[in-house]
């Protein structure tokens, strides 16, 4: 088993408390010290999308902790090339310069991770 | 009726499903992840933009501005609490959860 972690990020921010366990339990991870991928795929490209301002709704900006991550050892970001394209945006409009993956090379991270931890 | 979407059109098919109900010239408002469905250029644009034809469309401001979107749909009307509030007293509502 190794111990690498994966967090796959699905849905997008706000519409649900997903996005923000899945911040939390990053930097949880990261605490640790562990091996941790982070995967956007489906909705969860939203959560890294630039520009979010939710100040009307009262919440804090979602997107605004990614880059931060760097800080704690958290340094492989992946987005799914599909997920991106079926939603009109490229990496250049995420907060963090992830690598565009593949379905298969998303499949092959998630393989070689120990755990894989879903939001 | 006023048909009231707040998911997101990739996550569920709530959006398509509410279209198919909407009879012509019922007002559409997508407010939540609902308004995902408003935004130009992504691979669900077609569904509002075939229904503008038949239907006033509106997207909540604030949830827009929350998830950092801009490129609104031409013809897509962009509202603020007020104005949700006034489509509301004016229609009864059927929101599909």
């Amino acid at each position: 088993m190794s111990d690498k972690v994966a967090v796959v990020m699905r849905k997008a921010p706000y519409g649900s408390v997903y996005t923000a366990e899945g911040f939390r339990t990053i930097m949880g991870v990261a605490v640790f010290e562990m091996d941790i991928s982070v995967v956007f795929l489906d909705d969860g490209v939203y959560a890294a999308v630039k520009g979010q301002h939710p100040e009307k709704l009262d919440m804090k900006p979602l997107g605004d902790g990614f880059p931060m991550l760097g800080d704690f050892g958290v340094k492989k970001f992946y987005v799914h090339d599909e997920s991106l394209a079926a939603r009109g945006l490229t990496v250049d409009d995420l907060v963090v310069p992830a690598e565009v993956v593949s379905s298969a090379e998303i499949a092959k991270i998630m393989g070689e991770s120990g755990k894989v931890l879903p939001f | 009726m006023l048909y009231t979407i707040n998911k997101s059109p990739f996550s569920t098919n709530n959006l398509e499903s509410a279209l198919g109900i909407a009879p012509a010239g019922a007002p559409i408002l997508l407010y939540e992840d609902g308004v995902y469905g408003a935004v130009e250029g992504t691979r669900s644009a077609a569904l509002i933009q075939a229904a503008l034809s038949d239907h006033p469309v509106f997207a909540l401001e604030a949830d827009l501005e929350a998830r950092g979107l801009s490129k609104v749909i031409d013809g897509v009307q962009v509202i603020d609490y007020d104005g949700f509030v006034e489509l509301v007293e004016q229609h009864d509502v059927a929101p599909w959860l």
